[in-house]
């Protein structure tokens, strides 16, 4: 039979892959790291680093929001859970009632960035005005001293902390104007403002690069100095939470401090985001 | 009407209708055009000497003699670089706080660019994260890069009803008739000296996993979850399929059990994907607990759920499609029912059920939605198969998705993205080509 | 057919049988299980959907008992995340319904007519060739429809949207626009007395050639001024998702338009019809069920998407000011699970979670019955035509 030629072929094909796979490194022990989208790029660098000095340990890293993060800890479904915001009280007492104990790492210092494209002419807002901007009552770049075109707003998904560090911080209660757009990463809004010339968003230090234009808010640059000493308006600490703190000299252990260690706190600065003993 | 205009009419009608099928090729073509080329970009690219210096340093590949040779001779190129640096760093130190203010900005924003383009100035110590302790890997980025240091962006504010035009001015103006000024004519001369930009084919892009959140290294560990995820699938949905197929092509007749199951399996077909991926999270993982959280295994199943309606049908088809005198032969030898199928209606049905086997191992290994919830990480090890059964494993679809949108330096990374669009596009088309291949040529028997 | 196809020779087939006759009794009792087992078995797909039905519902119901149905599909105020939540989903369903609508208006006159092509018009070695770039645009992964959504198309629009948008146009309304001139000067000819019939067609001809040129060239130069501000919206969603609903369509109405004979074909060419009056008027009369069940399954699949819409509408939970600006983003449902789910902490039992699972109730229940309507319907086409 001519097919059967061409099934052992697949099944070769498909046999290669299965026996390659097990070739590859053998991980023992693993953690699992959930959470913030904020947080992910310091998670994701510490993750390589540390699984590039210790073989037997695997690591791996979802970013699908702090809710989320949260939501797998008092799971248990994760050992570390990324938050770019602080456990809620129901959350709290969720995990307590699950028999879990949520111990907070304050790994960074973050400040919210307000960015726009580029080309435009706008240099820098007041609080108000942001939260004016977002609550729909300034529609258009001309009444904030730019050109006559209608402002695009870029708001985070409502499931990240950043969303609700950006709620409590800047709009203060009141309800972000349903024309915004809701994208769901920090990368995805710089990538939207960069590619959008009317365009504003807001993202975490860490994401601010040469292709957007961070904004000064109340005439305070932002940048480590500034937000390090709280003098910018709206910065916020990120956090890793644990179930109890974890048992001396582990692999968790370890890496939960990594960043107190000279080489965490470096790779937090390469990032772009501040480490928490700069103050 | 006239004969005139229906003889158009008949024309034009049968032109609009080549021009659906033309439009429908041409949108498969520009959808695939940038994907084929600048995925190619991922595994053929202009490497430049930091990535012979990254492969030597990081992985132990290539030849050091020849890699140490080429960094002497760009260390010889970039000297005058690093002179003039220096030189232009003693004329702020003596020119006193207005040259500082004038220039201080300006110079430590061309500082940092140099240091993007050509790795870790002298004197500077080494970074902890891979992507900062090399230059540009790539010659496509160090040209950006290059030209990011030869213009400053300017925006023209004229026109109140637009944003701002860009223009760009040398940047060399703004150093005018300082030491620093040379440097950037220098650099235009020799900036191939100093990189040694050279033709390379990465083909480990494949095989090599992320270096650094996929600066550099390539996508095995999702290449890796891809495949366990697709195949782990068809291990539940094809014994499933086959089965239900055998019962419904051989032992059903038409009972109204049987026209139920039939509405089953099609609005099965029907069912939303991340309708899937919400139920495989509510069903396996919150309340089944196969696995502690996400993991391969919980992704797999729930999507052999998604691809089961597939398999069935394009099974039942390739069975029905066995001539009934087989069956017939078969029986009449005395065989049973049972015995049949196993011994010569599944024999001969086999390339067609492969087929639809082949089809369905496409569509598993290119959805994302399901996956979300119950099995994708953005990062992780590429798995051995026994920890699939309790782990979660990044996969080419998701990861997709999270590298265009989420990761920190989107634009850095075009390629990689690209790379993994290609990668996956390519696997589903191949297998889809075998299906058609196949299938071209059972119709090719089948007609003699 | 031929004997060659399946290499059992029929001495092959007894050997292999008569192993067994010894053993028929033993057999005819596993036969019986067997049965079973095999009934068992192939309500897989049964049992599967009413799992999925049960825990669907079952994480929906407590959405609705805390927050009542009234406010999620009568109000448009989407705020899940505060702590006076409001959960109108208004906008959202309104959201699926604009991209669902723009899909099938780009995939059903296209699919339709490259149905008509495939199954009258080319030739059968074309259809061969043919046939694979469908399939090949249906394998194609959502991802990476909705990759190139954000990453080339929607800059696209952006930088060159206005321009797009009337080539686009240019390209539907002038083909449509030749022959609507054609024939309604051939009408309007008829009405005249044999002698000046030419005459008059020539000359209604020019005139309206004339005004549907002024038309266009208006309907242009709109376009053309047209600003995009945003190309993540409405319409780059739509058209993506109406190149994914495509092959569905010219799959399941080309198979409608196969099954209507070729006596009825030929009775129409006998009569002296041309092939277009024969497609027009018989062949897809005949088969206009088949096509509505393929329209039926082509929305569902635009309705059921998830990355393209994630990716490329924009996830403003707004409806569109006015309603048919599909150049503004939108939310769908799909989106809004796959973004939201991440927040939606089940653990402290939040309506939040239990919004996505309505969510996804409105979607499965639309699944299933658009899909037991087409269903349906293809059952009584086949009996009309079998």
């Amino acid at each position: 039979m001519k097919g059967s030629k061409l099934i052992a072929m697949i099944s070769v094909f498909a046999l290669v892959g299965l026996v390659v796979a097990p070739g590859s490194a053998v991980a023992e022990e693993r953690i699992i790291i959930d959470g913030s989208t904020t947080v992910g790029p310091i998670a994701k660098a510490f993750a390589e680093y540390y699984m590039s000095k210790n073989k037997d340990v695997n690591i791996t890293v979802s970013e699908s929001g702090s809710g989320n993060g949260a939501k797998s800890l008092i799971n248990g479904m994760c050992h570390v859970a990324d938050m770019s915001r602080f456990m809620k009280d129901k959350e709290f007492a969720a995990a307590v009632k699950k028999g879990r104990t949520p111990v907070a790492h304050v790994v960074a210092i973050d400040g919210i960035v307000m960015v726009v494209h580029p080309s435009n002419p706008v240099k820098g807002f007041t609080v108000a005005q942001v939260r004016d901007i977002y609550m729909g009552r300034i529609t258009n770049w001309k009444d904030l001293g730019g050109p006559n075109v209608e402002i695009v707003m870029i708001s985070r998904d409502t499931n990240s902390g950043t969303y609700e560090t950006f709620e409590k911080l800047v709009m203060k209660k009141k309800k972000i104007y349903e024309k915004a757009e809701y994208v769901g990463s920090n990368g995805a809004i710089r990538q939207r403002v960069q590619s959008t010339p009317a365009s504003i968003g807001y993202i975490g230090l860490g994401f601010v690069d040469r292709s957007v234009k961070a904004l000064e808010i109340d005439g305070i640059v932002p940048d480590m100095n500034t937000i390090s000493s709280g003098i910018y308006p709206i910065a916020r600490p990120l956090f890793m939470f644990t179930d109890g703190y974890p048992k001396l000299g582990t692999h968790l252990h370890r890496f939960i401090t990594l960043h107190l260690s000279p080489r965490g706190q470096e790779i937090i600065e390469e990032i772009g985001f501040i480490p928490v003993t700069r103050y | 009407m006239e004969l005139k205009t229906r003889r158009m009419l008949d024309r034009s009608f049968t032109t609009i209708g080549v021009f659906a099928i033309v439009l429908m090729a041409v949108s498969l073509v520009i959808l695939l055009q940038p994907i084929v080329w600048r995925g190619a970009g991922a595994f053929i690219f202009r490497e430049t000497v930091e990535n012979r210096k990254l492969n030597l340093e990081l992985l132990g590949r290539g030849s050091r003699a020849k890699v140490e040779i080429e960094i002497t001779e760009t260390e010889a190129a970039r000297k005058p670089v690093y002179d003039m640096m220096a030189a232009f760093e003693a004329e702020m130190e003596e020119g006193g706080s207005a040259f500082r203010k004038q220039y201080g900005r300006e110079y430590s924003e061309l500082r940092d660019m140099l240091s993007e383009l050509l790795g870790p100035l002298p004197g500077e110590k080494n970074p902890v994260l891979i992507r900062a302790q090399y230059g540009r890997t790539r010659w496509d980025r160090a040209q950006v890069k290059f030209h990011q240091i030869r213009y400053v962006e300017k925006y023209d504010y004229s026109d109140p009803d637009r944003m701002g035009v860009k223009i760009e001015k040398p940047r060399s103006a703004l150093f005018e008739s300082t030491s620093i000024e040379p440097l950037f004519g220098y650099l235009e001369e020799n900036i191939e000296q100093m990189m040694l930009p050279k033709l390379t084919f990465y083909w480990r892009f494949l095989f090599d996993r992320s270096f650094d959140a996929h600066f550099f290294g390539g996508i095995w560990p999702e290449v890796l979850g891809t495949f366990y995820l697709a195949l782990g699938a068809m291990l539940f949905a094809v014994p499933l399929g086959i089965v239900t197929a055998i019962y419904l092509a051989e032992y059903a007749g038409e009972s109204r059990f049987v026209s139920l199951l039939r509405t089953c399996i099609s609005s099965l077909a029907g069912v939303p994907s991340i309708v899937f991926g919400l139920f495989g999270l509510a069903f396996f993982i919150n309340t089944m607990k196969i696995s502690n959280g996400k993991s391969v295994l919980a992704g797999s199943l729930t999507l052999a759920f998604l691809v089961l309606p597939t398999v069935i049908r394009a099974s039942e088809e390739a069975i029905l499609a066995v001539p009934r005198t087989y069956k017939e032969a078969a029986m009449s030898l005395g065989a049973g029912k049972w015995h049949t199928i196993i011994s010569v209606i599944l024999p001969a049905a086999l390339t067609g059920i492969l087929t639809s086997i082949i089809i369905s191992l496409g569509r598993a290994a290119g959805e994302t939605a399901p996956i979300i919830f119950t099995a994708a990480v953005s990062v992780g090890r590429p798995l051995a198969i026994w920890q699939t059964l309790s782990q979660p494993s990044p996969a080419l679809s998701w990861n997709i998705y999270n590298l265009a949108t989420e990761h920190e330096a989107v634009d850095e990374i075009r390629h990689v993205q690209y790379g993994m669009v290609l990668t996956l596009v390519a696997m589903v088309l191949l297998l889809n080509l075998t299906a058609i291949i196949i299938r071209a040529r059972i119709s090719k028997k089948l007609r003699g | 057919m031929n004997d060659r196809i399946y290499e059992h020779t029929e001495s092959d087939l007894r050997s292999r049988l008569l192993m067994s006759r010894g053993t028929r009794r033993h057999r005819r009792l596993g036969a019986l299980a067997g049965d079973t087992v095999l009934i068992v078995i192939a309500s897989s797909s049964l049992i599967a959907l009413l799992f999925i039905f049960y825990f669907i519902i079952k994480d929906a119901i407590p959405f609705f008992q805390i927050e009542g149905v009234r406010e999620f599909f009568t109000s448009t105020r989407w705020y899940p995340s505060r702590e006076d939540a409001e959960f109108g989903a208004l906008s959202i369903l309104v959201g699926s319904t604009l991209v669902t609508t723009g899909a099938v208006v780009v995939a059903v006159p296209m699919g339709v007519l490259a149905a008509l092509c495939l199954s009258d018009i080319l030739p059968f070695s074309m259809r061969q060739v043919v046939k694979p770039v469908i399939e090949m645009l249906a394998a194609i992964p959502s991802v990476v429809y909705g990759f190139f959504a954000l990453v080339v198309f929607a800059p696209l629009l952006q930088e060159k949207g206005g321009s797009l948008l009337s080539v686009g146009a240019l390209i539907v309304l002038v083909p449509v626009s030749i022959i609507g001139v054609g024939v309604a000067s051939d009408l309007i000819g008829a009405r005249f007395s044999e002698g000046s019939r030419g005459v008059a067609r020539i000359a209604s001809a020019a005139v309206l050639s004339i005004a549907v040129i002024l038309v266009l060239y208006q309907l242009n130069r709109f376009l053309g001024g047209l600003r995009i501000v945003s190309g993540t919206n409405a319409l780059n969603a739509s058209i993506i998702l109406g190149i994914m609903a495509l092959p569905t369509v010219v799959s399941v109405s080309e198979d409608a338009l196969n099954a209507v004979g070729r006596e009825l074909r030929e009775g129409s060419y006998a009569l002296g019809a041309t092939r277009a009056e024969t497609l027009l008027r018989v062949v897809i009369p005949a088969a206009k069920s088949g096509i509505l069940a393929a329209v039926i399954l082509g929305v569902m699949r635009a309705v059921g998407e998830t990355m393209v819409v994630w990716m490329a509408s924009g996830n403003a939970a707004r409806i569109p000011q006015p309603i048919f600006n599909y150049l503004e983003p939108i939310r769908t449902l799909t989106a809004t699970i796959a973004g939201d789910m991440g927040e939606a902490d089940h653990v402290t039992g939040s309506a939040r979670y239990h919004v996505l699972f309505a969510m996804a109730f409105c979607l499965l229940v639309f699944a299933f019955v658009s899909n037991f309507v087409s269903e349906m319907i293809l059952r009584r086409s086949r009996k009309q035509l079998g």
